[in-house]
């Protein structure tokens, strides 16, 4: 079963809310951790609600109803969201609030909206949505849970469009705890992630939302044909990763020699690359195409989603952003694009995508 | 043609009992497992609750974990004991086979060690522990034990979570995506949730009385329940406790916190559910319902049930007067508890009632009442309007 991407909405460190397309600036940074290039929220959603709304609902409602609006403006049947970390910024509030006030609290509502599917709630209430609504937090399974689901309904005829959605927020705890890990390097200029050979990522965010559809709505539109996640609690090895990934291909009719360009989730770790690279040197034949993207968007639980975008943007114009290409593609038109990532070699997803509407 | 879906193990723990034996028995024996909190110190430990009457040391050794190792939060202890039951009863041993999922849900995770240790986790302190904290852990450690590597996630739509878990399991065997999938949900109780409550002012002075006239809000709970779903292809026909025949999630939108006062959603989630079942309202034998016991839930639920059932509403309760509200376990502790109601052909009665509500045409079951039972419609709402019916069916 495969559905159709028929538009999208992106707010991430890059200015990519304001078109769909790749920007024709891209944003540098110095630092370890990106944080999103927002837009004027006054013109996406009602001021009067903005007025106490968290950021990470207002990045979630803003993406939706940009990708809503570009799909023709109808209500989808369904919504679907990941989010590794859901509403933590507002969790993290209340927590604090409770410990620190020892149960006096004087806000419920940071409690209200620490629940992990207040996005998808409030995109539903925005458009007075009754469909399938369901929000998924599992870590580096999160979007790819979402998008698996979303082929499933329209699979199930239970739905033709879907809206689905990556999104987190990166919050000023959730950097500091995992900085004791070592999960920060210090800071560095972002698009030279890939080359530090050093321990360590930065940290990243956003919220990208795409409409999927049983219908192609042109010739050259994306289809999503695939989406498969495995889980290796103790650390996947080359050949487990391998494995999975050409039985995920062959169940898609796909052969590694088909897959013209690879999208991977380097992050500038040096040990969570070495299964990109080693995918990269050892699995596609010679001329395929690779792509990175965690430079620009950063690390976070549903990075993938941003990576979702990229590949649909590679594949609709039929040519990768020199700031994203690791090797080019030998000369060939770009059929299928395939999107490996992993978060800390534990939680491994494949997006196969296909160029082509009929 | 879509496969038939089966349940052939489940798993509960809560506070009316560890296992199905002795949650019947307390089901039967109307004992409610509401009581005074003792699991941490809180400015509102007046207020009841609904524990599981075991402390984490005890629950390690339950669910065959070392109890020094401290990597194991309630929710995952809790989680473990009820799938280790459930895949006993299916005669599963686990396997890595790509047919295999495991779904789960939860509502805050690890917040138990969250409130413990949270302040000195920002502080440098107690590190290992940072990779517990979040919804995934619970569902991640229980996939490992059993060696599940495919289809794992968490779904989070607060109280309905575990329901939508059951759900999407339903779905990936009916499309012939899995052979077996084990599902559910696991929630600890908490200081952060019974804040929360608390200061919704929605939190039981008593302890719930569901569909009760003098329903005074609800009552927070504990547990986890678990369920392996099988194909008709793959299951073991002696094992077979009962067919997963309905389903649907839909939301309301109407308000974040509440439910509509005619239940629109609620009505939508179980007409989509029965025509899901191809079946009528007639059809279902018992109701088990969503019943938190606040005055908005019981009016809004009660009044979709009237119009859906008209004037031959089936016998209904709500069993949160035993259990308490398992939040995110709700869906999978009801779930659990509606197979048993089909395996036992009884229902079992709300608690506390004293009068019905004015408003609604039915009354609550007061008794321990014999079936026959062919169909069970089992309810969970949650937050941000999301509400989801399933249907439990005997073959």
């Amino acid at each position: 079963m495969k559905a159709y991407i028929t538009s999208s909405g992106v707010i991430s460190p890059q200015n990519t809310h304001d078109s769909s397309g790749f920007p024709a600036a891209v944003n540098t940074f110095t630092a370890n951790r990106l944080t999103c290039t927002e837009p004027d929220y006054r013109g996406l959603i009602n001021p009067i609600q903005l007025r106490r709304m968290p950021r990470i609902i207002k990045m979630g409602l803003a993406a939706s109803h940009l990708c809503i609006q570009r799909a023709g403006g109808s209500s989808p049947d369904a919504i679907i969201i990941g989010t590794g970390l859901g509403c933590m910024d507002n969790l993290e509030k209340f927590l604090v609030e409770v410990i620190d006030t020892n149960e006096h609290i004087t806000s419920v509502l940071p409690f209200i909206n620490s629940t992990h599917n207040a996005v998808a709630a409030q995109v539903a209430m925005l458009l007075n949505n009754h469909g399938y609504n369901v929000t998924y937090c599992h870590r580096g399974f999160s979007f790819e849970s979402a998008l698996g689901d979303a082929l499933m309904r329209i699979g199930e005829g239970e739905a033709q469009n879907v809206l689905v959605g990556g999104i987190d927020e990166c919050t000023g705890d959730f950097v500091k705890l995992n900085g004791y890990h070592g999960a920060w390097k210090q800071p560095l200029i972002n698009l030279e992630l890939a080359s530090t050979k050093t321990a360590g990522t930065i940290a990243g965010e956003g919220s990208a939302f795409f409409m999927l559809s049983d219908n192609p709505i042109h010739d050259n539109c994306i289809a999503v044909e695939g989406v498969h996640t495995f889980f290796i609690p103790q650390g996947a090895q080359f050949d487990e990763i391998a494995a999975e990934t050409d039985n995920f291909l062959q169940q898609n009719n796909t052969g590694r020699d088909e897959i013209d360009i690879v999208l991977l989730g380097i992050n500038g770790d040096i040990v969570s690359d070495a299964g990109y690279n080693n995918m990269m040197e050892n699995f596609f034949i010679p001329g395929t195409g690779f792509a990175m993207y965690k430079h620009l968007c950063g690390e976070y639980y549903t990075s993938s989603s941003f990576a979702l975008w990229l590949g649909s943007v590679i594949l609709e114009n039929q040519s990768i952003p020199g700031v994203t290409q690791v090797l080019p593609a030998a000369g060939r038109s770009f059929k299928k694009l395939l999107i490996y990532n992993h978060y800390r070699n534990t939680e491994h997803t494949l997006i196969l995508l296909g160029y082509g509407g009929i | 043609m879509h496969t038939r879906v089966f349940v052939t193990g489940v798993g509960i723990i809560s506070a009316i009992g560890n296992g199905t034996e002795e949650t019947l028995s307390s089901l039967n024996g109307l004992r409610s497992g509401i009581g005074q909190l003792s699991l941490f110190e809180s400015v509102h430990s007046n207020i009841p609750v609904a524990e599981v009457k075991y402390n984490n040391i005890q629950l390690s050794g339950m669910a065959g974990v070392d109890p020094t190792i401290d990597t194991y939060t309630r929710n995952t202890l809790l989680a473990l004991v009820a799938a280790q039951q459930a895949v006993k009863s299916a005669g599963w041993h686990g396997s890595t086979s790509q047919r295999n999922g495991c779904i789960m849900a939860t509502t805050v995770g690890g917040m138990d060690y969250n409130e413990r240790y949270y302040k000195s986790l920002l502080e440098g302190k107690y590190r290992d522990l940072l990779s517990v904290l979040d919804s995934a852990d619970s569902t991640e450690k229980v996939a490992a034990h059993f060696g599940i590597r495919h289809h794992v996630t968490t779904i989070s739509t607060a109280c309905s979570s575990s329901a939508n878990a059951i759900m999407l399991g339903a779905r990936l065997i009916r499309n012939n995506r899995l052979s077996r999938v084990l599902v559910g949900g696991t929630d600890s109780l908490t200081k952060f949730t019974l804040n929360g409550f608390y200061a919704l002012e929605i939190l039981s002075p008593t302890g719930c009385r569901p569909f009760d006239s003098n329903r005074n809000g609800l009552t927070i709970g504990e547990g986890a329940a678990m369920l392996v779903l099988e194909s008709e292809e793959t299951a073991d026909p002696r094992r077979v406790l009962c067919e997963i025949t309905g389903y649907a999630n839909v939301n309301e939108a109407f308000h974040q916190t509440a439910s509509s006062s005619d239940g629109t959603g609620a009505l939508l989630a179980m007409t989509k559910a029965l025509e899901k079942a191809s079946i009528t309202p007639e059809d279902i034998g018992y109701i088990n319902a969503h019943g938190t016991g606040t005055e908005i839930n019981d009016l809004s639920e009660g009044r979709a049930i009237d119009s859906l059932f008209g004037s031959r509403v089936p016998p209904i309760s709500s069993t949160k007067g035993f259990t308490g509200h398992t939040l995110g376990a709700a869906g999978a502790v009801e779930g659990v508890i509606s197979v048993l109601a089909l395996k036992n052909q009884v229902a079992w009665p709300g608690l506390n009632q004293s009068e019905s509500m004015p408003e609604l045409s039915f009354t609550p079951l007061s008794t321990v009442t014999p079936g026959p039972i062919r169909h069970v419609l089992s309810n969970s709402f949650g937050f941000g309007g999301n509400n989801t019916s399933l249907i439990f069916s005997n073959l």
